[in-house]
């Protein structure tokens, strides 16, 4: 199982909803840079990323979060640090979803 | 068309280099005297969030510069009342006091400015 990362914006491009709609069930999801504005509570992307909870375990990168002034995420989300986000990587491959 | 200059903001502030690019434009107009307003659009209204600390990132906060810019006459703030809607976001959520806009409210601001600069 790939684990699919996703670096932009879901207001300003489709990339989230295009990983979502090929990640098998189960892939594990990180949200970096400007993808973790997904995991901002209270979006209109709130019901896509929680419908994908309900198949993805999902991170969020913490360093990226705190940038941008999101301090509460959606409840399922898991916030990482880097030591995480290399620890992610190291088991197993990427597929980035640029 | 008249003379100001419409700062126009659509991009989310450290994605990439547009937003502080952006800010360096205003204060490099604003010494100038020059009338100019700030319009924020799409993900643009990220640029002004409160609470924005990129520490671990080793960059400087970019929300922090907007309040200060008062002090060379830029005050004009109008962003995009749907784009605020759709990140879940409200006026009360932003560093500097905002005119929200509707968008032939946007419309209007930059054709009456008449110079569009785009970040």
């Amino acid at each position: 199982m790939m684990l699919y990362t996703v670096n932009k914006s879901p207001f300003s491009t489709n990339h989230l909803e295009s990983a979502l709609r090929i990640a098998p069930t189960g892939a594990p999801i990180l949200l970096y840079e400007d993808g973790v504005y997904a995991a901002a509570r209270g979006t209109q992307v709130v019901a896509l990323v929680q419908s994908a909870l309900a198949d993805h375990p999902i991170y969020a990168l913490e360093a990226d979060l705190e940038a941008r002034g999101i301090h509460m995420v959606l409840e399922g989300i898991q916030v990482i640090n880097y030591d995480g986000f290399v620890q992610l990587v190291e088991k197993q491959d990427v597929a980035p979803w640029l | 068309m008249g003379n100001q200059v419409a700062i126009l903001l659509r991009k989310a502030p450290y994605g990439s280099v547009y937003t502080a690019e952006g800010f360096r434009t205003i204060m490099g107009i604003a010494v100038f005297e020059m009338d100019i307003c700030v319009v924020c659009v799409d993900d643009g209204v990220y640029a002004l969030v409160k609470g924005q600390n990129p520490a671990k990132l080793d960059i400087k906060p970019l929300g922090d510069g907007f309040p200060a810019l008062a002090e060379f006459g830029v005050q004009s703030f109008y962003v995009h009342d749907e784009a605020l809607a759709r990140r879940g976001l409200t006026a009360d959520d932003l560093v500097v006091p905002v005119q929200v806009a509707s968008s032939s409210q946007i419309a209007r601001i930059l054709e009456e400015s008449g110079k569009v600069l785009p970040f």
